[in-house]
């Protein structure tokens, strides 16, 4: 694999594909990741929506992008990509299209749809080897309806439809190594926060053959309940403590591509809960020390089983 | 029947006043309507509420054009023609504005005949999170003005509202309610209600009629690129950054960092912040790393924004 031509931060484009006026909340995580996403692969795109909070970008008779969008059901955005790719492919094989003028074909979706309601959809375009990039911006609950919990929602967050004293009872899905395991051409985790590590996975990945995989890590200040100004930091604290493991899967092989400090160097997952309103029940009015203990545990279970 | 038009910031809570004021109306009986208009409902975009109440069956549907009461929460939406905080505001329309400067000044400016009322924002209780309570004081001064709402009525229908969300918000936020409804005691029962609508008197919105078209033709089709620049989310900032050049090291980490993408770098790299689309969240003043953003009260002198 040749080396990546972003070298530090300086290298990201200087400016931007996607244009603003957006209806998202201010400090919305998954548009600052899309917006780096849009800036990596250009143009030259035809994105394929499903219903979630990013639909919103494009209610018309607006839209921010200058390729070109379409609007799905939850379960069937990457059918609506198969369509697509194959029009687009029958249109350069007729000589109607040249093939400079082909479009990347990608599907974006939030984790209620990823985790759940389009997973079988998913599993089977990537088993057809269908060619497209899908992005999953993962901000851990339904956010377009009021932020009810979804398969991607962290034990012991407090959503509107969790709202009892102990949180989510159930356990966030393990969506990369489900997507993994259909051994596709590539599988990232990113996170808009770490807006490098994110843009070098994206120009890997872009022109591969086959089905592109992205699960990024996007906080939601009014979902998760914290200040719009702490995005990037709430972001930062889950790679920083290991939450959020950074990885990538290519040619059969996964790969950290950030590996948190040492157990016992590395901050505590408690840092990064305590700043976000919907763990706030683990902190008052008494520490829950069982869960939060159950949590850290967890997280460095993870890390041991990888180093 | 009585029409009452809220217009707020998101997160001011008026979605819940309207909730609260038509409880009330229903517990001294009326047959009530309560609804917020559905659209960018995000934390500072303008946001509506409408609550209707009559003795009779109310037939009326839809927004409220011709409001008896008028309840403004943040004066700045008073210079927003999209806000649309005037429409059909008439000699007898009741406009109760949350302000800290003049009633004859807001008169004034906005050229009113009728009764214009203002509710002091600085004196308003606070929340436990330290922000004047504006929902729970428009909604108390509210159900004084239409003046057939009692007090005890006003304490269920807070009461049932907030009841899930604790004990200390329904006591901060009945707190700010009936200390809002003693304040505007000499104006009870200013508000009047206009007669239900019959079929003979009623009058059709301004619809445009079109003709039927083929699909490629009627289909929401959006054939330009990135045409959300037409829509000003600057207007729902609340605190404006201010970057500070003499400071800036020019790391562009606010323009990476930036959701929305609207600070851009100049020929020299110094960042520039497009303030017609920067909704505030201030994500940019957090990263800086040599603290050159500053966050200022955002100016709400009339074409500051566009």
């Amino acid at each position: 694999m040749k080396e990546s031509s972003l070298k530090s931060i300086k290298d990201l484009p200087s400016t931007h594909v996607l244009g603003p006026g957006t209806p998202t909340c201010a400090g919305c995580g998954a548009l600052g990741a899309i917006k780096i996403f849009c800036d990596i692969l250009g143009e030259k795109t035809v994105f394929v929506n499903a219903a979630g909070c990013m639909t919103l970008l494009t209610v018309y008779p607006f839209t921010p992008f200058k390729g070109s969008w379409i609007y799905t059901a939850m379960a069937s955005a990457p059918a609506g990509a198969q369509g697509i790719r194959d029009a687009l492919d029958l249109l350069i094989r007729k000589g109607r299209l040249k093939p400079e003028e082909d479009l990347k074909v990608v599907v974006l979706t939030g984790d209620g749809t990823a985790y759940g309601m389009g997973l079988s959809s998913t599993s089977s375009a990537i088993y057809r080897g269908l060619d497209f990039i899908y992005i999953c911006y993962d901000n851990e609950g339904y956010g377009n309806t009021g932020y009810q919990f979804s398969a991607a929602t962290p034990h012991a967050a407090r959503t509107a439809t969790s709202k009892g004293p102990g949180g989510y009872q159930r356990y966030k899905k393990d969506l990369f190594a489900i997507w993994a395991a259909h051994r596709p051409a590539y599988v990232a985790t990113v996170a808009g926060a770490e807006p490098l590590d994110m843009a070098r996975k994206i120009e890997k990945a872009k022109d591969l053959k086959g089905s592109k995989l992205f699960i990024a890590f996007t906080p939601c200040p009014t979902g998760w309940h914290f200040e719009p100004a702490k995005t990037i930091e709430v972001g930062k604290l889950a790679v920083k403590t290991g939450v959020w493991p950074l990885k990538e899967y290519i040619d059969g092989k996964v790969a950290h591509t950030r590996v948190p400090l040492p157990k016992g160097k590395r901050p505590l997952v408690e840092e990064y809960l305590k700043i976000q309103g919907r763990f706030a029940h683990l902190f008052s009015p008494t520490r829950n020390e069982k869960v939060l203990e159950k949590i850290q545990s967890g997280v460095d279970a993870y890390w041991e089983s990888i180093v | 029947m009585f029409r009452i038009r809220f217009h707020a910031r998101g997160g001011q809570g008026i979605k819940t006043a309207s909730r609260i004021l038509g409880t009330a109306f229903f517990l001294e009986g009326y047959e009530v309507q309560d609804f917020p208009r559905y659209g960018a409902e995000r934390r500072g975009a303008p946001i509506f509420a409408y609550v209707r109440a009559s003795k009779n069956t109310i037939n009326e549907r839809g927004i409220i054009n011709k409001p008896d009461l008028v309840i403004v929460t943040d004066d700045s939406l008073l210079l927003l023609p999209i806000a649309g905080v005037l429409l059909g505001v008439t000699e007898r329309t009741v406009l109760l504005i949350a302000t800290d400067e003049a009633t004859e000044l807001w008169k004034k400016r906005l050229n009113l005949q009728g009764l214009v009322l203002s509710i002091s924002t600085q004196a308003a209780v606070k929340g436990h999170a330290g922000l004047p309570l504006l929902g729970a004081v428009c909604v108390g001064a509210a159900a004084q003005l239409v003046g057939v709402i009692s007090k005890s009525a006003l304490e269920e229908a807070i009461h049932e509202q907030l009841q899930p969300l604790g004990k200390v918000i329904v006591e901060e936020n009945l707190a700010a309610a009936m200390t809002a409804y003693d304040q505007i005691e000499a104006y009870a029962g200013c508000t009047t209600e206009r007669e239900d609508p019959s079929a003979d008197s009623y009058e059709s919105p301004d619809w445009i009629d079109l003709p039927f078209e083929d699909a490629s033709t009627s289909a929401p089709y959006i054939h330009a690129a990135a045409t959300t620049l037409n829509v000003k989310t600057g207007l729902w900032r609340s605190l404006r950054p201010v970057i500070d050049l003499q400071q800036c090291n020019r790391c562009a980490l606010c323009h990476i960092y930036c959701p929305d993408g609207v600070i851009s770098l100049d020929a020299k790299g110094y960042p520039q912040i497009d303030y017609q689309h920067c909704k505030g969240c201030l994500i940019c003043l957090a990263q800086c790393p040599l603290h050159a953003i500053d966050a200022i009260p955002e100016p709400r002198q009339e074409g500051e924004i566009s």
